[in-house]
């Protein structure tokens, strides 16, 4: 149901028998699927008719209402209606249905839910480098609620857990009663196990993928770009993995999704596809940064916390490939001043340097800028730096503290 | 001989293990409310799904808008009884002076609470500080200022959650049980009930009793009342409720109470 789901939790499996499915699920190389037989199941205003869809629809009903108040979300009305107006894009038929919220989460991930509302995680909006990539993860999850994943899944999981008791009970295996309520306490209400009974399949992923690619280009946006996320995304786990002298997690992180690399083949392949030689494409470039320039630092500042240098650095280089700027400089020396391994100071050091002579420095780089340059043994030049920080927040937190040092 | 004794014991076993269990904590002061009391009673959760062979559980729309009004109308005749005034709350924007965020994020606090209630008292995670204690668990300034806002003296949450065995799980259980005779024992689970109830002071904000419910049985066709009829939902809030016991009998000793069927 999201771009990339850990994985299903381990009770539901038991519980469901599930584990039988997943064994059918992964052990099955997939064709890839082609956009053109993507067809949308569902139609404008869908509602459910039959007994297990409407019992679904009503606990998400329950679902979003919780989610909907969440005080995760950021509900900022130019960011909230930017969303909305790109799902309204790319979301066929149901495009008028559908919602979608932002989660402040420093994550990669956007989920489907079965009722037809997405929740969109600011960790999206961080890698994202123009409106086309945006609307290429929308795409897909609309595709999973317009191929009707949700219930198809659910549908198949009981089916399987079905065969699997009624197997196990005429086998005799002793003890695989599957679903022995045990009476788990903890789960007092069960919106949270609930999630992981919709881990899509690798064929689901697939076709999901195949759709969004039609969808974005059906909407003027170059359907490339949704193989650069997944590039992308690769590219940041590999380095985040070899910083930490790791090879990039092979399957947990995939289990429910194609394998990255046939993936971004499929993609690729689906994208030339679906482009139409002639037609003009836009990727909505100037369009998303102005749009999500306001948060633009909380994003990075989220990111650089995560204490995964390698990631962050490949986060920072990449959007840099449009242009480095005050803001990515600065959190490149954030990333090195974090990590404070040996000569990270200078390291450091170097790149609030760089940030201040661009215009849209942060305050919070002359403050840094200047704090090595007194390390350094420049105090007058320090002291400057200092003063133009406070100049510009007068009223930051530790102003009196700086202010003692820059006087 | 032997296989058939042991074929009897493990149909016993089976047997005893259907059954119903409640377990209260209150906090050591804490005396059922009594009298002229003004009970706020939060929107019920209460969920009805349909347990499938494969032991999955498909909620039902349907059984559950029916089993959320009979529960609803057995706990307003449950607490008629004690000469409260009680109000239900059906949507979280009935009170006057009260948004319904403030209601929404009051019921969050309190299911993270409720959370860490069931691990350290009901899962075996029990925190040695509050050893002997009762219960002390609050809900802070929050359900103090609700209280004032609205006059209420004790705010009541509820959960239910109601799973009826389908034709093709109950055949499961009949082989299972079957089984035994044969000399193999495969029971599995059938229809079961989990509901917790926790009551709140609002003029201290404090937890004040909790009570867990669990009815299970694996024994094909015995279920422990079903909430989709008004009898059932009575005889679950009943086990819940009716028997609220004030803080100094049940304190932090084992006072589990298992009927039998």
């Amino acid at each position: 149901m999201c771009m990339r789901c850990a994985e299903v939790s381990r009770r539901s499996l038991l519980a469901g028998g599930g584990a039988l499915a997943a064994a059918f699920a992964t052990g099955i190389a997939q064709a890839r699927i082609r956009p053109a037989d993507m067809v949308p199941l569902v139609g404008p205003g869908f509602r459910p008719t039959e007994t297990d869809e409407i019992g679904l629809w009503q606990l998400m009903d329950r679902a979003e209402e919780e989610i909907s108040g969440s005080n995760l979300l950021i509900k900022d009305p130019r960011l909230t209606s930017y969303l909305q107006e790109i799902i309204g894009h790319v979301g066929g038929p149901a495009a008028k249905d559908m919602r979608i919220y932002l989660a402040h989460i420093p994550e990669f991930n956007a989920m489907m839910f079965p009722s037809g509302f997405a929740v969109v995680f600011t960790g999206l909006l961080l890698r994202m480098r123009n409106e086309a990539q945006l609307a290429g993860v929308i795409a897909h999850e609309s595709g999973h609620f317009l191929r009707r994943h949700m219930i198809r899944s659910w549908r198949d999981q009981k089916r399987k857990s079905d065969i699997f008791a009624i197997g196990a009970m005429a086998a005799g295996v002793a003890g695989a009663g599957a679903g022995v309520y045990l009476g788990d306490y903890v789960q007092l209400a069960q919106l949270g196990t609930l999630l992981s009974l919709f881990a899509y399949s690798r064929a689901m992923e697939a076709e999901a993928d195949a759709m969004g690619a039609r969808l974005i280009a059906e909407a003027g946006y170059p359907p490339i770009e949704m193989a650069n996320v997944w590039e992308q995304l690769i590219g940041e786990m590999d380095a985040s993995a070899a910083y930490r002298r790791k090879h990039r997690r092979r399957g947990s992180l995939f289990d429910t999704h194609p394998s990255e690399g046939s993936r971004l083949a499929d993609l690729k392949i689906s994208a030339e596809e679906v482009t139409i030689p002639g037609r003009p494409y836009d990727t909505g470039k100037s369009r998303y940064l102005s749009k999500i320039e306001s948060i633009r630092p909380m994003l990075l500042e989220d990111q650089v916390k995560l204490n995964d240098p390698g990631a962050s650095q490949y986060l920072i280089n990449t959007l840099a490939q449009d242009g480095w700027n005050g803001l990515l400089r600065y959190y490149e020396g954030e990333v090195w001043r974090l990590r404070n391994r040996a000569g990270d100071d200078v390291r450091a050091a170097q790149s609030y340097a760089v940030a201040v002579a661009y215009p849209d420095a942060p305050a919070e780089a002359w403050r840094w800028h200047g704090l090595s340059l007194i390390k350094e043994g420049r105090s007058g030049e320090g002291k400057a730096a200092l003063g133009k920080y406070l100049k510009l927040k007068p009223g930051a937190p530790d102003a009196p503290f700086i202010r003692q040092m820059a006087s | 001989m032997r296989k058939v004794g042991l074929a009897i014991a493990l149909a016993l076993s089976v047997t005893a293990s259907g059954c119903v269990q409640s377990r209260q904590y209150a906090d050591v002061q804490f005396t059922p409310p009594k009298g002229d009391y003004r009970l706020l009673v939060m929107r019920p959760d209460v969920a009805v799904n349909s347990l499938t062979t494969g032991g999955m559980s498909q909620p039902r729309a349907d059984w559950t808008e029916q089993a959320r009004g009979n529960v609803i109308e057995a706990l307003r005749a449950e607490q008629a009884g004690h000469g409260g005034k009680v109000l239900v709350l059906a949507r979280r924007n009935e009170l006057p002076n009260v948004s319904a965020e403030e209601i929404a994020d009051l019921e969050r606090l309190h299911y993270a609470v409720g959370n860490s209630i069931a691990l350290h008292k009901y899962s075996g995670y029990a925190l040695p500080t509050k050893r002997g204690k009762g219960l002390e668990y609050t809900l802070g300034e929050d359900a103090v200022s609700l209280g004032r806002r609205t006059g209420y003296d004790y705010a009541l949450f509820l959960y239910a959650e109601d799973n009826i065995a389908s034709t093709g799980r109950t055949a499961l259980q009949v082989l299972g049980v079957a089984g035994c005779f044969i000399g193999f024992c495969a029971p599995s689970g059938g229809s079961n009930q989990f509901a917790y109830a926790s009551l709140v002071d609002l003029r201290t904000g404090e937890v004040v009793w909790f009570n867990v419910l669990q009815t299970g049985s694996q024994l094909p066709g015995v279920s422990f009342g079903d909430i989709r009829s008004r009898q059932g939902a009575d005889q679950m809030v009943e086990r819940l409720l009716g028997r609220m016991k004030p803080g100094s009998e049940v304190g932090d000793e084992r006072t589990q109470s298992a009927e039998r069927r």
